[in-house]
């Protein structure tokens, strides 16, 4: 029994025992736990800085400011602790990685990409410009399966000329198309394109100007153009809004001239003879600033002129001079048009940009200082650098808009093949007003009235110009 | 149905633009009719001298019309060192060093303007930059209307200069036979220096007057300069009149092709007719065969 008994007591003690040790176990396999998922979930590799390229023609003015833009949302997102990364557990700054195409050559560019991705192995791609530079310099990066979130090239067959894009529209046999659908999947556009804003142009003259100018007949439209690629897709993309949308219109003229033309005494003395109601301009700064001088200075053709976005650039307003008085410019972003700008975004952005470089940013800079949050984004929610995670993350964004405006108030990238992988940006009409204190004009946004999620954005009524006459 | 008005426009701006090209031919047509030399950097002196016209206009707030005349001066001299450190080197070589200092000079100046204003485009403005003198439905900027004047007090000079005075007596001579002219005791190394001197001022007044009613970029000079030569070959080389009618006759036929046509024939048409007149005469209007 004695034994029994203390077999007994020590079955007892042993039970308490068992307790203590059951309790010790657990607290053990507790800390042990812990300790296990602190020590796995610390990076596994060294981290590193996120490798971003940007492609920039830096012999042109577009280059630099794309580059300084860059900058300063790099440096703002680096000085608030860097990208975190999941995987890695910790936030790891972004490192700019310059992909030169020079003046927007198609071949330096896809050299620059090239190096970028197999040289300098980066992560992610933002920028680009010209259509005929992003085409060709895409293609490294379709191959390579590298995101690429491209902030300038108008034309949409930069993420549409895949099958998911129903190759853009492109005839079979075409060599723009791209059969590879995957690569293409890794291509993302956050720009306006050519559509874009010429269904807003157009938009803007059959439906704002049209009962302003001809109540009782349709108006009458001249559109001058360069005869490029650039030029005859405005051209065929307002032709074609005029007649889908069947807006009150006609088309009494269209001429077009070579590139790098500066004397359309001729084209618009022609133009002057069938009494337009308003001159569409469909060329780049110093072309555009041409016609609305010689129009009105030498052959007095005092009609409504409209210039497409990739006017905004200082030295259009300082070409234009007293010319461009109450005429039209489109655009979506207007880093003239204020302060007091139009978003509050830009009522930081503008002066930060002011006082770190000396210069007013540009367009061009906008898209790739919003591109880069947009990446930020998509690092951050994919939780690692893996590319088609990344991928697709950027196919599932939906971030508040930032400097550049769209149709949703969100940023957010199309699925249909109509709007495979493009955001749909909203342009406005600016309408340029003398400034004796800067001897230069200054634009303000006459429409539209109001975009979602930013409210209102016109700055003034819209004024016919004081010499213009009607067709 | 083309009215009388329209047309008559169309050919106004014909003979205006045919202005300024007639100053870039003639300069051209000189330095060829005197050195025997094809100059392809003449443009990138059109170019300069729009420049320095900017330069002083914007820099010192000379009235660009007076600044065309310091326009030339600079430009001349900087004609003169080019031909003495460059084409004196090479006179009388092949034809190939000729071809080849040249178009290396027009990447020197090219990346030099870069370099010193930017690509960014300039304009220049002028005091009637917002005139113009109508005559009922047809006006014309006071700046075209100067402009237009500026060439025609030029081209008079040159002509006294070429007629009246001794060195354009020797210039002459120079052109019709170098030999000849170095044998009757004529410095003809210093005629040579004086030629493109003056023919680079031609061109500078050409870029300043092409600065005040167009714009400038470092690029503005290739386009003058193709249609310079063109304008030689149309009117004769070696020839000032040629140079005179070939200008007109250019800006008219650019023009007119432009506004019947539309802007992709503009350079196609005038070189239509430069193709027409060679084959009629294949010395060109002015053009005196050997």
């Amino acid at each position: 029994m004695r034994i029994l008994g203390e077999r007994m007591s020590e079955k007892q003690i042993s039970r308490r025992k068992y307790l203590k040790y059951a309790a010790a176990g657990v607290v053990a396999i507790a800390v042990g736990g812990a300790g296990y998922y602190y020590y796995y979930s610390k990076p596994t590799g060294t981290t590193r800085p996120i490798r971003i390229g940007l492609l920039a023609p830096f012999s042109q003015a577009e280059g630099p400011d794309m580059e300084k833009a860059s900058k300063l949302a790099i440096e703002e997102i680096n000085s608030a602790g860097g990208v975190y990364v999941k995987e890695w557990g910790v936030k790891a700054p972004l490192e700019l990685v310059i992909a030169d195409s020079e003046n927007a050559s198609p071949e330096k560019g896809v050299t620059a990409v090239t190096r970028a991705i197999i040289e300098n192995k980066v992560d992610l791609l933002i920028g680009g410009m010209s259509s005929a530079e992003v085409v060709a310099s895409q293609v490294p990066a379709i191959e390579n399966r590298v995101p690429f979130i491209i902030t300038g090239a108008s034309t949409h067959l930069v993420t549409r000329r895949g099958p998911q894009g129903n190759y853009g529209g492109l005839p079979q046999g075409s060599p723009q198309r791209i059969e590879d659908a995957e690569g293409m999947s890794y291509m993302f556009h956050y720009c306006t394109t050519t559509f874009h804003y010429s269904k807003s142009i157009v938009h803007f003259f059959g439906e704002y100007l049209k009962p302003i100018v001809a109540k009782d007949r349709n108006f009458k439209l001249a559109i001058i153009y360069r005869d490029d690629p650039y030029g005859v897709g405005v051209l065929n993309a307002s032709k074609s809004y005029i007649k889908q949308d069947n807006l009150p219109i006609d088309i009494v003229a269209e001429k077009k001239y070579p590139p790098n033309t500066t004397d359309f005494h001729a084209e618009l003395t022609a133009i002057k003879a069938v009494k337009p109601d308003g001159v569409f301009v469909v060329d780049f700064t110093v072309g555009t600033a041409q016609v609305y001088i010689q129009g009105q200075r030498d052959v007095g053709l005092n009609s409504m002129y409209m210039a497409v976005e990739v006017c905004e650039q200082p030295e259009f307003y300082s070409l234009l001079g007293k010319w461009g008085d109450h005429q039209l410019l489109e655009s979506k972003f207007g880093p003239y048009a204020g302060p007091p700008f139009y978003l509050t975004l830009m009522n930081t952005y503008i002066p930060k940009f002011k006082q770190k470089y000396g210069v007013a940013p540009g367009m061009m800079g906008a898209d790739t200082y919003d591109a880069f949050y947009v990446a930020k984004d998509a690092i951050e929610r994919a939780g690692t650098l893996d590319k088609a995670k990344v991928r697709d993350a950027l196919e599932s964004t939906k971030m508040k808009n930032m400097l550049i405006v769209t149709q949703t108030g969100y940023i957010e990238f199309g699925k249909t093949p109509d709007t495979y992988h493009e955001i749909a940006p909203i342009t406005f009409m600016e309408q340029l007003i003398w400034r004796d204190e800067l001897s230069e004009t200054r634009p303000l946004i006459v429409w539209p009235e109001q975009v979602p999620g930013i409210g209102v954005i016109k700055q003034k009524d819209f004024e016919l110009p004081p010499n213009y006459v009607s067709g | 149905m083309i009215d009388t008005v329209t047309l008559a426009l169309t050919l106004l701006w014909g003979v205006a633009i045919g202005c300024i090209y007639i100053l870039m031919a003639a300069g051209l047509n000189l330095i060829f009719g005197v050195m025997k030399i094809v100059n392809f950097a003449h443009g990138q002196f059109l170019m300069l001298g729009a420049y320095m016209c900017y330069w002083s206009w914007f820099l010192l707030g000379i009235n660009p019309y007076v600044a065309v005349l310091l326009s030339m001066a600079i430009v001349s001299v900087v004609g003169i060192l080019v031909e003495r450190l460059c084409f004196s080197r090479i006179l009388g070589t092949s034809k190939l060093n000729e071809i080849f200092i040249s178009l290396g000079l027009i990447y020197v100046f090219d990346y030099s303007a870069v370099m010193l204003w930017t690509d960014k485009p300039k304009n220049i403005s002028t005091p009637f930059e917002y005139s113009a003198l109508s005559f009922g439905i047809v006006s014309i900027s006071y700046d075209w209307l100067i402009s237009i004047a500026v060439v025609s007090v030029i081209l008079a000079s040159l002509f006294l200069l070429l007629e009246k005075t001794k060195v354009g007596r020797a210039m002459r001579a120079t052109s019709q036979d170098g030999v000849a002219a170095m044998l009757m005791g004529i410095n003809v190394n210093r005629i040579y220096m004086v030629s493109f001197g003056v023919g680079s001022a031609l061109a500078a007044a050409a870029g300043s007057l092409f600065g005040i009613v167009f714009s400038l970029n470092p690029y503005m000079g290739s386009i003058p300069a193709v249609k310079a030569f063109a304008i030689i070959i149309l009117g004769g080389l070696g020839s000032i009149s040629g140079a005179i009618i070939g200008g007109l006759v250019y800006g008219l036929a650019e023009n007119t092709a432009t506004f019947f046509l539309g802007g992709i024939w503009r350079h196609a048409v005038a070189f239509a007719v430069l193709i027409l007149v060679l084959i009629i005469k294949p010395t060109g209007l002015f053009g005196e065969g050997k």
